[in-house]
């Protein structure tokens, strides 16, 4: 980790230094245990505040659409060069941008880093049982917390991994212009789908109350479409007034409607980072709902999302030979 | 007014006590998420809680509140008149908040009716902080964690004991009413009070730089530095949401045809809709503009508007923010400290 760090530093120096980028995003130490914070680097000397750890959960290539969009202004897009810090599940969402034209791809320097796994600080936070976390970090593989009595405890990181990373197929990332040297950890899971096949086989009564039981937490904040990287609509149909597709109320209806269409929208665009389900404030487990349209979409196409840039969505796809056998 | 002692084995009946005459509201586990909510038992009550996820400016100021119903331009009801309600285990800046919201939908200028019936018929007993978290800073906010504002009554926890303060006529009238529960005060509980008090004023370490902030601000809205501290922001309303004096709302008509309800909806300063106008034109364009505001609002406008600063300091959405994008690092960044 600490090598994988100071090589990020290294690169990210070079980078700025050699003009190659204006900007670079990437992470440095939050204000809270456990956590990093995304932090936008323009000078050379900011470089070594950049961090790589365990906690570098958040899915920068949210940030890139609107990087890359016209100023509101005065509607021109300001020339700039930008780097990024990927890790594999963020590179196979910039993928999806690149797909969707919505980054230039000529304007853009992938950072990728091989990923370990980052660590679910909810998952801490519970096994602390409301003991409060004062200090915390990472060593020799272990997580080490040390709480509000002063005492140490440790943790070891494979229990306390996001459940996007245990079950995570591309912990390097598919497509980058520099890839820092360092290991992966590449989980074995035995069933990846085990999680979604459960909630299918549950019968219809169960399956709608397990939707109305987490759409019942929802506070309309709308930190899972921000925080998701395809959320990049200038403006969300869940905004929109003219006409209105969804209220604006906490009526489970209104809620419902707005989850539906979001996660709908993201049937063959999701690569399953767990943006929506960290950045949500109520612990919603959207994430069953994502991966049981990525389950969908692979075998119905065949199609995994966010591997490779060439190859044509399917949901925006037309083929002459296809057997459209869903209409039989 | 009066001070008092409840044993803690007496807390159970104390509740019950209260059930059976007004609606309590109490802070309850609802699927893994701490709030304010109606119990029917004293068991329903969170058994240990610093301070809940959400605010209790919900059971005032409703995420949704249909105001009346209505056909073909006719009122046809009105929003019922709420009943007697307490609200047990607030904290002292949950209770702090809920003065501020009081300027705002019982000012002088704006009377909300129904925010002003909740209030009046709701006593609030508040329990003393003895364990600030380390993302609390409400010394720095006008209050503190033993503070008394915006509370009927406050509880200090001894122990075994709770020591059970009156602040306000209200809250007297409440004690009175549960009297044979009470004992009178020794002069250890004193002491142990005091202790208390202390304790939670050192335990306090977070802060923030809140003295001149206000003048501070004043010449900073074309600062550069707005430039740089969205670049993180999602723009979600998450800060808003779980803020306990955040009180920004929409009102909008549900209707199909002429018939329907007026619904009053809470409404994010963070959300780029918030200030779109009917010829399309947004004057906050960005998450610069709108980070900007709610900094604004709370630490200059506010201040200019109620002479108080619209944070509590309670940290929520410190906890909270996806991206640790921390009010605390914004405040210190803009007073140079």
């Amino acid at each position: 980790m600490k090598q994988i760090q100071s090589r990020l530093r290294q690169t990210a120096r070079q980078l700025l230094s050699e003009g190659k980028v204006d900007l670079l995003i990437g992470y440095r130490q939050g204000s809270l245990p456990l956590k990093t914070t995304p932090c936008f680097v323009s000078q050379e000397e900011e470089a070594v505040g950049l961090v790589w750890n365990s906690f570098c959960t958040n899915n920068l290539a949210v940030y890139l659409p609107g990087l890359f969009r016209p100023d509101p202004r005065s509607r021109k897009r300001e020339e700039k060069k930008v780097g990024i810090v990927v890790k594999g599940c963020d590179c196979r969402s910039v993928v999806g941008h690149l797909k969707e034209d919505q980054v230039p791809r000529e304007d853009l320097v992938i950072i990728g880093v091989p990923c370990q796994g980052m660590i679910d600080e909810k998952k801490i936070v519970a096994k602390l049982e409301g003991k409060e976390i004062i200090k915390a970090k990472e060593q020799d593989g272990q997580i080490l917390v040390v709480d509000e009595k002063g005492q140490e405890i440790r943790l070891a990181k494979g229990n306390f991994l996001r459940d996007s990373c245990q079950v995570c197929q591309h912990p390097v990332p598919p497509l980058y212009d520099i890839l820092i040297e360092g290991e992966t950890a590449r989980q074995a899971l035995s069933d990846e789908y085990a999680e979604v096949k459960e909630l299918e086989e549950r019968s219809i009564d169960q399956r709608w109350e397990f939707f109305q039981r987490e759409m019942s937490k929802c506070i309309r904040c709308y930190a899972c479409r921000n925080a998701c990287p395809l959320c990049y609509c200038p403006e969300c149909f869940a905004e929109q007034s003219q006409p209105r597709w969804v209220g604006t109320t906490d009526d489970p209806s209104d809620i419902m409607a707005f989850h539906l269409g979001r996660i709908f929208h993201t049937a063959g665009r999701c690569v399953d980072c767990g943006a929506c389900e960290a950045a949500c404030p109520m612990g919603i487990e959207l994430r069953k709902l994502t991966r049981k349209l990525i389950k969908d979409v692979e075998e119905l196409f065949g199609y995994e999302t966010g591997v490779s840039v060439e190859e044509p969505p399917p949901l925006a796809t037309y083929k002459l030979d296809d057997d459209d056998e869903f209409i039989k | 007014m009066t001070e008092k002692i409840l044993t803690k084995d007496k807390q159970e009946e104390f509740l019950s006590r209260l059930i059976k005459v007004y609606q309590v509201f109490a802070p309850v586990e609802k699927e893994g998420n701490s709030l304010f909510s109606q119990i029917n038992t004293p068991e329903e009550l969170a058994e240990e809680y610093r301070n809940t996820k959400r605010p209790p400016k919900e059971l005032f100021f409703p995420h949704s509140e249909a105001l009346f119903r209505f056909r073909k331009g006719q009122v046809l009801e009105e929003n019922p008149n709420e009943v007697e309600r307490v609200i047990f285990g607030m904290r002292p800046c949950d209770a702090k908040s809920l003065t501020l919201l009081d300027m705002v939908f019982n000012g002088k200028d704006f009377k909300d009716p129904y925010f002003i019936a909740r209030r009046e018929k709701t006593t609030i007993i508040s329990i003393a902080c003895a364990r600030p978290q380390i993302t609390c800073f409400c010394t720095s906010c006008g209050t503190s964690p033993v503070s008394e504002e915006g509370s009927d009554i406050l509880l200090f926890d001894l122990g075994e004991n709770y020591l059970v303060k009156s602040i306000t006529p209200k809250g007297q009238q409440l004690i009175d009413s549960l009297g044979d529960l009470l004992t009178d005060t020794q002069e250890s509980d004193l002491k142990k009070r005091d202790e208390l008090i202390k304790t939670a004023l050192v335990e306090m370490k977070s802060e923030i730089p809140t003295e001149g902030l206000k003048e501070k601000l004043e010449g900073m809205f074309d600062s550069p530095i707005w430039e740089k501290i969205h670049l993180k922001c999602l723009g979600c309303g998450i800060c808003t949401y779980l803020c306990p004096t955040c009180h920004c709302f929409d009102i909008v008509d549900e209707a199909v045809d002429s018939e329907g309800e007026r619904v009053k909806n809470w409404d994010s300063c963070m959300y780029p809709q918030f200030t779109i106008q009917a010829s399309g034109l947004n004057p906050r364009l960005s998450n610069k503009e709108r980070l900007r505001q709610r900094m604004m609002h709370k630490f200059n406008y506010s201040v200019s508007n109620y002479g108080q600063t619209f944070c509590v300091g309670c940290g929520r959405c410190v906890r909270n923010c996806p991206v640790n994008l921390d009010i605390r690092e914004i405040v210190k960044l803009i007073s140079g400290k």
